[in-house]
């Protein structure tokens, strides 16, 4: 059985990256991370990239929990609207000091996706693909209803304080900034991911994806890890939400809509949800192919969902599992 | 008081017409059709158009058998290809299907929103106690009513309904006893897909038409196929019922949570009975 969500077993075991290769590798792309400025051209590029890079939280988020749970998420946006929405909210009404807002964003999609993870995570397969998007678009309902929290449908712009965690905010606006920012703060998550997947209970977490029965038989328990890896997810994912609302400025029902988590799945899937890596490298792959459909931008929909029955039929580990196969037959 | 039920088992009935499908493809190939509600969308988009050439009727025989023969061939290219594979990766290509359709719908009818004409022989009221209530809700109960009963008579009292109910408890083993589940299959799902055409052209005058009408049902209908328990046809019908009355009541009473109790009462039901009312064979 080729399979997305169940055989990931193998990569995971293989253990990815040995450790000197994975600082090494990190290193370096956060020294690439800081040239980034000399290495864009220009302002739309930069922004452009730096949009790139919230995808690529996203999908990662997406990844991780199909990688270290077996678990496909249709509503990964919910976390990711969760984020932006409470940093959003809470700057514009001054409740709380811009910090804790930013704090509070955080965490609070953390905690809820922990406890709706002790939940969900009993649901397997396609029942919880449906289960997650029926999820996600309550939290859509929510908020498009509720016009006294931001203006429901239209959405609501707000203005970032002067200062946030003693630096100068406006910086979070400008592409060259946020861009390297993102690219950082992606860098540092992908790399915290690899380490978990390494550790003992990224371990535990695979043993029980792969057989919770047996999981349990060794004497483990099985429902703490998988709300754990539930709510590291949806905390990288309300990073993302984050990111993109302090960015634009601009919070709208749309960042809670099941075709924002549609998308961030499909570009996991079509980087390779079996690798660390993939989904991130799927989103930029997919970004970089939407900036160049421009013209069909109408018809983008359309070219993603050919694109995801290409990738699914003809290369089931993705881009990135494509990448691995070819750098094994080199030179043979 | 009476007339919302009325209203509450009108939208119930939509709902029983399209899980039922979602209910029915899922015994055989244990997927979850995300398409679904965008072969609801299209089935009312080629109703509309037979319609407004003043084929009401016809509209809907059109949009029925279009809709068979596209469940078919969804069944034999993606269902068949893919049925050795993890069952999400065919859900995740039907989720492309979905975006390809919505697409095309916009491009050939664009975004605006289409009313769907009543047929002439339903327009009007009649009185139900003191209140006035459209014939043509009336005959949308009647349609998911006449579904509901042959249907279950169908698997029921028939060979093939015997067969199908087979391969939908094991269909493996229904295959190892000489019945060709794949030409079942084609049926099955041809059926069901059948279904989401009648039930988008019936639901057509009701909901106006646009390209993303399937979305707001299909996960409607998600919430009835997990309550109702994955793959059990009673327990669909129950919870249709059940969600049409929430969605009616919810709206009058409490309009403010009218949208998130259906969500509510899944997570409630799920913390209480994980896999649903009637059980489920994930």
């Amino acid at each position: 059985m080729s399979t997305i969500a169940h055989g990931a077993a193998a990569t995971v075991r293989r253990k990815p990256l040995a450790g000197a290769a994975l600082f090494v590798t990190t290193a370096v792309a956060l020294a690439v991370g800081v040239a980034l400025p000399w290495l864009v051209p220009t302002k739309i590029a930069m922004s452009l990239l730096a949009q790139a890079m919230f995808d690529a939280l996203l999908a990662t988020s997406v990844g991780f929990l199909i990688l270290q749970n077996g678990r496909v998420s249709f509503g990964q946006a919910a976390f990711f609207g969760l984020g932006g929405y409470s940093v959003g909210v809470l700057i514009a009404r001054h409740w709380v000091a811009p910090e804790v807002a930013v704090l509070i964003a955080i965490i609070l999609p953390t905690l809820v996706a922990f406890l709706l993870g002790l939940v969900i995570a009993r649901i397997t397969g396609v029942a919880h693909a449906m289960l997650t998007l029926a999820v996600g678009q309550a939290f859509y309902e929510v908020v498009f209803r509720w016009r006294e929290l931001a203006k429901g449908d239209d959405g609501m712009s707000f203005n970032l304080p002067r200062h946030l965690f003693g630096l100068s905010a406006s910086g979070l606006q400008d592409p060259a900034v946020m861009m390297v920012l993102a690219w950082t703060i992606l860098v540092l998550v992908l790399f915290a991911l690899a380490l978990f997947a390494r550790s003992r209970i990224g371990q535990i977490a695979a043993a029980i994806r792969d057989n919770e029965e047996r999981a349990r038989f060794l004497g483990y328990s099985t429902m703490l890890p998988r709300a754990l890896v539930y709510a590291i997810a949806a905390f990288i994912a309300a990073i993302a939400g984050v990111l993109s609302a302090c960015y634009n400025g601009y919070i709208a029902p749309q960042m809670f809509h099941w075709s924002v988590s549609g998308f961030a799945l499909i570009m996991a899937i079509i980087g390779g949800a079996k690798f660390i890596i993939g989904p991130a490298i799927g989103a930029v792959v997919l970004f970089y192919i939407k900036d160049y459909a421009g013209q069909f931008a109408e018809y983008w929909p359309a070219i993603v969902g050919i694109i995801l029955v290409v990738v699914t039929l003809t290369m089931p580990r993705g881009v990135v599992g494509l990448a691995a196969t070819l750098w094994k037959m080199r030179g043979r | 008081m009476f007339i919302q039920i009325l209203n509450g088992i009108v939208y119930g009935g939509l709902l029983y017409l399209l899980a039922v499908g979602l209910v029915l493809i899922f015994g055989l190939r244990e997927v979850v059709n995300f398409a679904h509600g965008s072969l609801f969308m299209v089935g009312a988009y080629l109703g509309f158009t037979v319609a407004a050439m003043g084929y009401w009727w016809g509209g809907l025989l059109v949009s029925v058998v279009a809709m068979a023969i596209v469940g078919c061939m969804l069944d034999a290219a993606v269902f068949r290809t893919l049925r050795k594979q993890d069952h999400i990766v065919t859900v995740l290509v039907t989720f492309g299907i979905l975006l390809i359709l919505e697409t095309t719908v916009t491009a050939i009818w664009g975004k605006a929103y289409l009313t769907y004409p009543v047929p002439r022989l339903l327009a009007g009221t009649v009185d139900i106690g003191s209140s006035p209530f459209p014939i043509y809700r009336l005959f949308v109960i009647a349609v998911s009513v006449a579904v509901a009963l042959s249907l279950s008579a169908w698997l029921r009292y028939t060979r093939t309904g015997l067969y199908i109910r087979a391969a939908s408890t094991d269909a493996r083993v229904t295959a190892m006893q000489g019945i060709n589940v794949d030409r079942l299959s084609l049926i099955v799902v041809g059926l069901g897909t059948a279904l989401a055409g009648l039930s988008g052209v019936v639901a057509g005058p009701l909901l106006s038409l646009s390209p993303t009408m399937g979305n707001y049902i299909l996960i409607d209908s998600f919430i009835v196929v997990v309550i109702g328990g994955l793959g059990s046809f009673a327990g669909a019908f129950a919870a249709a019922l059940l969600i049409g009355q929430i969605h009616n009541f919810g709206a009058v009473y409490l309009p403010w949570a009218s949208t998130v109790l259906p969500f509510l009462l899944m997570v409630a039901i799920l913390i209480w009975r994980p896999t649903g009312f009637a059980g489920s064979r994930t």
